[in-house]
Parts: structure tokens; C-alpha cells; sequence
């Protein structure tokens, strides 16, 4: 498995197809003596934003913190033991409701979406 | 008989599609100032866009990946979010030039000046958008499109001398002012090739839910379709080159006098004509624009994404077309000139084209979203040649115009 | 509670590989990795010679899109086994071994 190009940037989807943000970052434990392990993906506007440039990951994580506070919960990592497929997306065994992406989505639809008229 | 159906509609949502503020004025501002002179360019970004718009369609129905997830999947997100931040800005400023075309359009049918037609153009078309379907969208905006086909009548009605016309297909340099010559080419290559036709074309491509089978309805629909839509716009070019041409008028300062082009040939009917195909024309342009900024994002970052989608379900996505609006709206509020941000937003989606067509062809040669439907040395090669040329021109000629004055 | 450091793979693309002596070797490309019972762990890293990369910054992507596209090959690289690059400070990772030992990438 090519992490790099098979799994990075790849769309992530719940069981039901949903989908779910993609694999903004993978992240590896280093132990001694064995090879590295994936443990995590990682999801997240800090985590893209990382990938730019870490002064503008403490950015947006400042900013993050100021506009909703902790993210309660909405794990920004999945553990790799919860990969079920990787193919043409990355399937997960986690409900797209327990997703990082799912409480961003929410907050943004009370703060903003439900005051406007037929939003549905 | 459906796949029949589906090319027939595909066709006429093309042609209905194809017009709005940057192909109509400039074509009209290169018939005015150099008669038949620049038919070869709309033959020449047609062309490209044909291929380009081929491509899309075969890209989503063959990896049933839109170019823009695709994009990020293949290249990572560093390299995406360039594109992505160099081709929606350049889509604002378009958005903006569309939103002040229907305000245009207002403006000559009721004299209320365009700046207060701004913001009712904006909230109509997010309205359109908050509350409706992809299909109706789709459909609804391009079918009403159909009207500009009049200026197709009006130039088939002025008698122009065809042969000239047609002469006009090979290139030719210009007796003067050559500055602007290249500039209005380059203008009209941008305008005929823009991006977020092929982006749509793609996203749309997976709301129907193309598969393989589509590959030839495909392939009909993007070359007629794009082509019969090239003819409104040639059309606009020659009644500028036989309505302006002979007054002397060479260059198109004021819209009044824009709005007289299909007069001599209808009489009052071609003045409420021509407002009602520029209204429409850049409604149409305006809805597909914020629509594909919006689908940029969300396949860009993996949200849910979807017209047909309430705007509960994708918030995000809803928020995008939302905000690509308001700086839409804001553009014409401020006072930018409609016709001088058109014909500067085309030039500059000219000088931006390698940034999302290399990438795009760089996909379409990828065996494993392709497989066996990967691109052949043709495609490739025409739409590089061109791709390229556009790019050459504008970083040539867009600073000649700037210090020459336009 | 991590056991260990934790290194991201989305900040090794493109980081550039030096030996023993500092000299540099070329920049990570790929990272790979296999199942091994219920975890997944890295196998080898794909270090390539020249910036050449296919997805990177720009600069290197418009360097390469003649290749991209099918004309040419692929410059060589390497393979470097888990065990041969130091990631103790991930931003500057070292090869362990020397270059001679390595396996080179394929052509084309």
C-alpha cells in the first residue's frame, strides 16, 4: 500500500457511503526497533493547513479555538483499526454523525443555514 | 431513443449555455474595431473548448470522479489548493462580470442605473440556488438561453458579405493597432475556453450519473453542442463587424450603444431582444459559476456537495455559493465597469489556462482514473497547442494593453 | 497515550533525504507500508534522485509535466528499508546506511 498515493487525499466515507471529508493526514507512531506503525488519519483545516505552512497551522487553530471552542468529541483522528477498504475512497467504521466534518457541517448549519427561510 | 433524447437536450442546454457577457462582448468589441478579422479566434477556442469539454464528460463518466476530487487525490492538497486559489479568483471576477450583465441588461430595460440592480441579480440567483434542483437548474436556465439565438437571425438578416466572413477564419495580422488586435484575441480565446464550463460540464456529468455508456452521447453533445453555441457568438461578431463597422464606431464605449446592435436589422424588437438575451445569457453564466466555486470546495475538501441536496444537508457547500455572491454582487456595487471587468477577466482566465488545463490533461492521461479511455496524441496535442498559444498571447498582451490604454 | 514519537506522512513528502555525511540523497516520494497481522507498519521509503516528484509544489510539478504526461522516463531513485532512515527529527530525516547499499527504483 502506497501511503502516499493510495491513501492521502483520498475520500473518506462511512459505512452508509457518506461522505466524510477526505484523509487529510496520516500519522505514524515510531518504536524502537520495530518499523513504524500507522495508527491515525487525521482530519481537519489545521492539519491542511499544516501542509502549507505550521505558522499558519497555529492560525487556524487559534482561530478554530475562538470560533467553537474545543471540538467536543468530533475526533479529528480516526484510528486505523477503523479502515475497513481502501479503493477508490477510504471506507471507515465510524458514522459520518461522529465525524469531525459532521459537527464543522452542524455548527455552521445552526449558526448560519437554519436562520435563513427554507433551508429545509 | 432516451440516450437520443438525453443528445438532444444536452445539445440545446449547451447552445442555451453557451453565451453570456464575456463571448458576447467580445465578440462584439472585435467586430466593431476589426470587422471579420478575429472569426478565427472563436473557431480556435471552440475548438479547445470542445476537446476540454469532451474530456470532462469522459473523465467523470469513465473514474466517476469529477476533475476537481480528482485533482486533489492525484496532485495533494498543496498543490490543489494553488489551483484551487488562482482559478476561483479569477471565477469571482467572472461571477462579477455576469452579475453585472444582467444588471445591464436592467438597466437599459428600465434606465434604473446597474449598481442597484446588483444586489436583487445576486439575491435572485441565490435564491435559485438555495431552493432549487440541479435539473431545473440545468434545464430551466439554459432552455430560456435559447432567445440569444436571435442575434443568430439578425446576422443571417444583415446579409453580411459571407465570403469576407468566412475569410476571416485564417488568421491575419491586423493593418494597426496591434496591441489591442492581440489583446481582443486573446480576450476571445479565454472567454471561448473558460474553465468553469468544463468543471460544471464534469460536475454535472456525475449528478446525471454518467457512466460509459455516455461516452457517445458524450462526445455528440459537447461537439454540437459547443459548436452550434460557437454560431451565437460568431453571429454577435459579425452584426458588431455590419452595425458598427460602417458608422465608423471602433470602439464600444457605451452600453446604449451596445444595445443597438440587432436594432437596424429588427427594429424595436431587436433592442428588447438583445436585453433579454444578455439578461438571460448572464443569469444562466452567473448560477453555473457560484454553483462550480461551490463544487470546487466541497470536492475539494470532501463535503457533501449536491444541488439537489437541501442547503441543511451541506452547509458548507451552501455557504460557499453564498459568499462567492455577495463578492459577485459587491464587484459591480462598488462601480467596477461591467464591460472593462468582462473583457479583463477573460484575458486573465486566458493567462491562467495552463493552471487547470495542464493538471486536467495530466488526468485524462492517467491510466488508473482513465483505463482505457486515457487521451490520445491528438487531444493532447490540440489542446496543449492552444492552451499554450492563449497563455503566450495574454503574457504578451495584456501589458501592452494596460500601458496602451484600452 | 503514544508510546513513541509521532511523524506525520503528509510532512515527509518532499522532505529531503541526506547521508551520513549530510550530503543529500534525494526527497521522500513514497512511503510504504504493509499489514502485518491487525496493524499496518512501513516497509520502505521511496526516496527519489532528482526533485522530481509526482505531486509536489509547483515549481517541480511544471519541471515535470513532459514526463507526466508520457514522454520520458522516470529518473531513478531508491528504496530505503524501514530500518535505514532516522526519523528522529522528521524534518531533516537521515540515511543510516550509504547510498551503495541501497536498491535502486526501476526506470520508466
Amino acid at each position: 500500500m502506497d501511503l502516499i498515493r493510495d491513501v492521502l487525499d483520498k475520500q473518506l466515507v462511512d459505512p452508509e457511503e457518506r461522505r466524510m471529508g477526505k484523509v487529510d493526514g496520516l500519522i505514524l507512531e515510531l518504536e524502537e526497533g520495530q518499523p513504524p506503525r500507522l495508527v491515525e488519519i487525521e482530519q481537519g483545516a489545521a492539519t491542511l493547513a499544516r501542509r502549507l505552512h505550521p505558522r499558519l497551522a497555529r492560525w487556524v487553530e487559534a482561530l478554530g479555538a475562538r470560533i467553537y471552542g474545543e471540538a467536543p468529541g468530533g475526533p479529528a483522528r480516526i484510528p486505523w483499526s477503523k479502515v475497513r477498504d481502501v479503493g477508490i475512497d477510504v471506507e471507515v467504521d465510524q458514522d459520518f454523525e461522529k465525524s469531525r466534518l459532521y459537527f464543522w457541517q452542524e455548527w455552521l448549519c445552526e449558526k448560519l443555514i437554519r436562520r435563513i427561510p427554507g433551508a429545509g | 431513443m432516451k440516450k437520443a433524447q438525453e443528445i438532444v437536450l444536452g445539445v440545446v442546454t449547451s447552445i442555451g449555455g453557451f453565451l453570456e457577457i464575456g463571448s458576447l462582448s467580445t465578440a462584439v468589441q472585435a467586430g466593431a474595431a476589426f470587422r471579420f478579422q478575429l472569426v478565427w479566434a472563436v473557431l480556435l477556442g471552440t475548438l479547445c473548448l470542445i476537446f476540454l469539454v469532451e474530456m470532462a464528460g469522459r473523465f467523470a463518466a469513465v473514474s466517476k470522479h469529477t476533475v476537481t476530487d480528482a485533482l486533489r487525490e492525484r496532485f495533494g492538497f498543496n498543490f490543489f489548493s494553488f489551483v484551487f486559489l488562482g482559478v476561483t479568483l479569477v471565477d469571482l471576477l467572472v461571477l462579477g462580470a455576469e452579475i453585472g450583465g444582467v444588471s445591464l441588461a436592467l438597466q437599459l430595460l428600465t434606465g434604473i442605473a446597474l449598481r442597484w440592480w446588483a444586489l436583487p441579480v445576486g439575491f435572485a440567483v441565490w435564491l435559485l440556488l438555495w431552493k432549487g434542483s440541479f435539473g431545473m437548474i440545468e434545464k430551466g436556465a439554459s432552455l430560456l438561453g435559447l432567445v440569444t439565438l436571435c442575434l443568430v437571425v439578425g446576422a443571417v438578416l444583415l446579409h453580411p458579405p459571407w465570403r469576407q466572413v468566412a475569410a476571416g477564419a485564417l488568421p491575419s495580422l491586423p493593418q494597426g493597432e496591434s496591441a489591442h488586435y492581440w489583446f481582443l484575441a486573446v480576450s476571445i480565446l479565454g472567454a471561448s475556453i473558460s474553465p468553469y464550463l468544463f468543471f460544471f460540464y464534469s460536475a454535472g456529468a456525475i449528478e446525471d450519473r454518467w457512466d460509459e455508456s455516455y461516452l457517445g452521447t458524450n462526445r455528440a453533445v459537447s461537439g454540437l453542442g459547443m459548436s452550434f453555441g460557437a454560431l451565437i457568438a460568431l453571429s454577435a461578431l459579425v452584426l458588431a463587424a455590419g452595425v458598427f463597422g460602417p458608422r465608423g464606431i471602433t470602439q464600444l464605449d457605451s452600453y446604449d450603444q451596445i444595445a443597438l446592435l440587432l436594432t437596424p436589422v429588427l427594429g424595436r424588437w431587436g433592442f428588447w431582444l438583445f436585453a433579454a438575451s444578455l439578461g438571460i445569457a448572464c443569469f444562466g453564466a452567473a448560477l453555473e459559476i457560484a454553483l462550480e466555486i461551490a463544487y470546487r470546495a466541497a470536492q475539494g475538501f470532501g463535503w457533501n456537495w449536491g444541488e439537489d441536496l437541501k442547503p441543511a444537508e451541506d452547509s458548507g457547500f451552501a455557504s460557499v455559493y453564498t459568499l462567492a455572491l455577495v463578492v459577485g454582487v459587491l464587484l459591480v456595487v462598488v462601480g467596477l465597469d461591467p464591460l472593462k471587468l468582462t473583457v479583463f477577466s477573460m484575458a486573465l482566465t486566458a493567462a491562467t489556462l495552463p493552471l487547470s488545463v495542464v493538471p486536467f490533461l495530466v488526468l485524462m492521461n492517467d491510466e488508473r482514473y482513465m483505463g482505457e479511455h486515457r487521451n490520445g496524441r491528438l487531444s493532447n496535442a490540440v489542446v496543449l497547442f492552444i492552451v499554450a498559444l492563449s497563455f503566450v498571447l495574454a503574457v504578451v498582451s495584456i501589458p501592452l494593453e494596460l500601458l496602451g490604454g484600452s | 497515550m503514544a508510546k513513541g514519537t509521532e511523524v506525520r506522512v503528509e510532512l515527509l513528502l518532499g522532505r529531503r533525504v541526506r547521508d551520513r555525511q549530510g550530503r543529500p540523497v534525494g526527497r521522500i516520494e513514497e512511503v510504504r507500508a504493509e499489514p502485518k497481522g491487525k496493524e499496518v507498519r512501513v516497509t520502505e521509503y521511496l526516496v527519489g534522485r532528482s526533485a522530481m516528484l509526482e505531486r509536489l509544489s509547483v515549481q517541480a510539478f511544471l519541471l515535470t509535466f513532459p514526463r507526466l504526461l508520457g514522454w520520458g522516463k522516470k529518473s531513478g531513485g531508491y528504496r530505503v528499508p524501514w530500518d535505514q532512515l532516522d526519523l528522529a527529527d522528521p524534518d531533516r530525516p537521515r540515511l543510516l546506511c550509504d547510498v551503495g547499499e541501497l536498491e535502486g527504483l526501476e526506470e520508466g
